[in-house]
């Protein structure tokens, strides 16, 4: 921007009119805010402008509008042809979300071959990059250099390069059991009464959160909201309840089963692969039975 | 009604009454009802063995029997259910000792040995066989307090009446709490001979109050096991109110006013628990008791300070959840158990959403949750998309489960256990009859010669034909067979809780 700074005065204003107004503005507000202006020296000085990349040009309504070029834009396209500032445009608007190549190629109208190219590159000037997205890993979205990936895209806290890293997962799991262990006895006998009792024993995600963080197994920052997503795998694993307080949050209690391990899961055939299989008289009987000579001898 | 029932009937047959009752009781399960002719052809035994078969069984209400389309021939049909009771006995004795002491003990387990007989018969019969142990020191007199409460507590009932048709029908009766005549008793025992007393009311154990007591157990443990002690006893108080208003086995309760819950409390003397602070804090626990007891308790209305339902539908569907939860959890990993448990609070779920909701990698949950589906823990339904949108609609397969299709087949497989480990204590049983017989027969040898006096020489001669290695393995199979009878009384346990959910309709 420095370059058009020492130009000349009326383009650094209509500049600074342009600052001001994100959302665009009109010739009548340029004329507002630099009434000595002719309107031949308007249109020269616009077009210079528009000329050097500093403007988008939109019809808004009938009445042409101009609106200002973020800094990076301008700088990446320097030195860039035409098809290259459309795709640049293209995968900018996309944010950090991506834009699949199908889609570039659709709304630039560009040839496939020509397209590859481009991409190609834009890469090797390090203005755009490839990302793998977690859902489909054969689906490529590209986004400008400097973005973090969207959470949809990367997969969040738990993909390590497009892998599901469930030993953290397991890890964080255990760790949020424990600390909701620590506080779910508080609710046995409370000397207050089990409704204070309970409140005690309950974690909100926020607490949890502050826990793992300070006990810094993590070297990824964590948000509530994989918190919280570790929590419900606690709910779903019958260790925990979750449960709304009056103001909103959700919190987590520590639970045990209902009823201690049942008979079926004290005797061998409870957990036998070939309990299916099992008969009065072949191969697999109970009387031959290995896992209940085991089960037997101890 | 399962091949697997039959099979473990079979075997409880075989186990308390041996082959022949074995024999007949299996024919009835297989063909159903069918008259004496019938059976004798089937089974290949003599009449009179089946005869025999049969009114053992009718006498332990195994089976029972009505007119035939003939009027004056009687069809017979197994109660297979009755057979499963057998393994349960030990838990009987154990409660109403527990309840009542070492005498109730006493008497049940020979009222449950004779099936029904007489309360003089039974007080006598008791009486004369503790006459000479002087530890426990028996009275005719306390057993007969002993036998008025329990008769009152509704654990012992009137066996029914048969009326005086050909084939006859038996006739539930009220039962009503006798007058027993303590002298005419005594008077019997001393001239040994039953002949002058007249006494035609016959007795039996009433099973079914027992279960009441099981269930109420189960309920006030799993209660205690969420919340605390305290919480457990405001759960057996209100079982105990709804014993009061409402049909013992009810879906749902009469609705208990806090009142009468307050008074309860007020009333009750148990020492596991706090009382003072139950007394202090009782709304706060029915609070608590409602919102994080698994829903085995709700409130229902205002009136007398508040309203509870003790809902007992929803509490075996709880319990019965839990242990499926145990099963799939032991069976296909802790990982497993999550998917399941997923499923179940989702109802239908797509295989890509289970995959992001319990955090496991694609090929694992992937495997894991068609592992499920090959042991029909869970079930899919598929849902195609309508023709005409063409070859880019895919079906979308929804996984849900099938609560009462999995109850089933979580019983089969208790069926299937208790076959097996019944099956193994018979089969350790034969390996080594000749053992266990010689020790019992060196048993009462050395009993009888102790009762004689004779010199403890002799009696070491007669036990050291015992030798050392026979004793070991003697030692080894009493610990196998006590491990698998323990093994019985878990998955009767088990199958208490199954049974429970299957008794309310769904």
């Amino acid at each position: 921007m420095s370059s058009s700074k020492n130009d000349d005065p009326i383009s650094e204003k209509i500049l600074n009119v342009a600052k001001k107004n994100p959302k665009g503005i009109s010739d009548k507000d340029i004329l507002a805010a630099v009434p000595e202006l002719s309107a031949a020296e308007l249109v020269s000085a616009i077009n210079k402008l528009l000329q050097e990349g500093l403007f988008d040009l939109y019809n808004q309504g009938g009445s042409l509008i101009y609106r200002l070029k973020g800094q990076t834009s301008k700088q990446a396209v320097k030195g860039a042809d035409n098809e290259e500032k459309v795709v640049y445009n293209l995968i900018e608007d996309a944010g950090n979300k991506g834009i699949w190549i199908r889609d570039i190629r659709l709304r630039s109208n560009i040839a496939n071959t020509q397209l590859t190219k481009v991409l190609k590159n834009l890469e090797s000037k390090k203005v755009i990059k490839a990302v793998k997205c977690v859902n489909a890993s054969k689906k490529k979205v590209y986004m400008l250099y400097n973005l973090e990936p969207d959470r949809s895209i990367s997969g969040g806290a738990w993909y390590q390069d497009q892998d599901f890293e469930s030993e953290f997962v397991d890890i964080l799991n255990r760790q949020c059991l424990r600390f909701l262990q620590q506080r779910a006895d508080k609710i046995k006998n409370n000397p207050k009464g089990p409704v204070v009792g309970r409140t005690q024993s309950f974690a909100s995600a926020v607490e949890v959160q502050k826990y793992i963080t300070d006990l810094g197994i993590s070297n990824v920052k964590l948000e509530v909201e994989d918190v919280i997503t570790i929590l419900n795998t606690l709910v779903y694993d019958g260790k925990a309840e979750s449960s709304v307080l009056p103001d909103g949050t959700k919190v987590y209690r520590a639970i045990e089963s209902l009823i201690p391990p049942p008979g079926l899961v004290q005797v061998p055939c409870g957990v036998c692969p070939l309990i299916l299989k099992c008969c009065s008289t072949g191969l697999i009987t109970p009387q031959e039975c290995k896992y209940m000579d085991d089960w037997l001898e101890n | 009604m399962s091949h697997q029932l039959g099979r473990v009937v079979s075997e409880i047959l075989h186990q308390y009454f041996g082959e022949i009752v074995q024999k007949v009781g299996h024919d009835l399960f297989i063909y159903g009802t069918k008259p004496i002719p019938m059976i004798v052809k089937t089974t290949g035994l003599p009449r009179k063995q089946v005869v025999d078969s049969l009114r053992t069984l009718v006498k332990f209400d195994l089976v029972s029997f009505e007119p035939s389309f003939n009027e004056v021939v009687a069809d017979y049909k197994l109660n297979p259910d009755n057979v499963l009771l057998l393994i349960r006995y030990p838990r009987y004795l154990l409660q109403i000792k527990t309840k009542f002491g070492s005498e109730a003990e006493i008497l049940v387990e020979e009222l449950l040995q004779q099936a029904s007989c007489t309360a003089s018969f039974l007080l006598v019969t008791v009486a004369a066989k503790y006459k000479d142990d002087k530890k426990k020191n028996i009275t005719l007199v306390k057993l007969r307090d002993v036998f008025i409460s329990i008769a009152t507590a509704r654990y012992i009932q009137q066996a029914p009446v048969a009326d005086k048709s050909e084939v006859p029908s038996l006739e539930p009766v009220a039962t009503i709490v006798p007058d027993i005549d303590i002298r005419q008793l005594a008077q019997a025992i001393a001239t040994d001979t039953l002949a002058d007393v007249s006494d035609n009311i016959y007795w039996k154990v009433n099973f079914d109050r027992f279960h009441q007591d099981f269930r109420d157990d189960i309920m006030v443990k799993a209660i205690t096991r969420r919340i605390d002690e305290n919480a457990g006893e405001l759960m057996h108080l209100l079982l105990q109110n709804m014993y009061l208003t409402s049909a013992e086995w009810a879906a749902e309760s009469n609705p208990t006013p806090v009142l009468d819950l307050r008074d309860a409390v007020d009333r009750a003397d148990r020492t596991d628990c706090d009382r003072n602070l139950l007394q202090q804090y009782m709304d706060h626990y029915l609070r608590v008791l409602e919102e994080n007891g698994a829903g085995f308790v709700v409130r229902v209305g205002e009136a007398g300070g508040g309203q509870y339902v003790v809902r007992g539908r929803d509490a075996a569907t709880q319990l019965l959840l839990a242990a499926l939860d145990h099963t799939v959890t032991e069976r296909l990993g802790s990982k497993a158990a999550r998917i399941f448990r997923l499923i179940r609070t989702k109802k239908y779920i797509e295989e890509d959403d289970i995959q992001k909701h319990a955090m496991l990698p694609n090929k694992e949950c992937k495997e894991l949750t068609y592992k499920l589906l090959e042991e029909h823990f869970i079930s899919i339904q598929p849902m195609r998309k309508a023709a005409s949108s063409g070859a880019m609609a895919k079906a979308v397969y929804l996984y849900h489960i099938k609560l009462h299709d999995v109850a089933q087949s979580l019983r089969e497989m208790c069926y299937r256990a208790l076959h097996n480990t019944l099956r193994r204590a018979q089969h350790t049983r034969a390996a080594h009859a000749r053992l266990l017989d010689k020790q019992r027969r060196v048993r009462t040898i050395v009993h009888t010669m102790r009762v004689r006096g004779e010199p403890q020489q002799h009696i070491d001669d007669v036990e050291e034909t015992l030798t050392p290695p026979e004793l070991s393995t003697l030692k080894d199979v009493e610990a196998r067979l006590k491990q698998l009878s323990a093994a019985q009384l878990a998955l009767d346990k088990n199958l208490f809780i199954l049974n429970w959910y299957f008794m309310y309709p769904h």
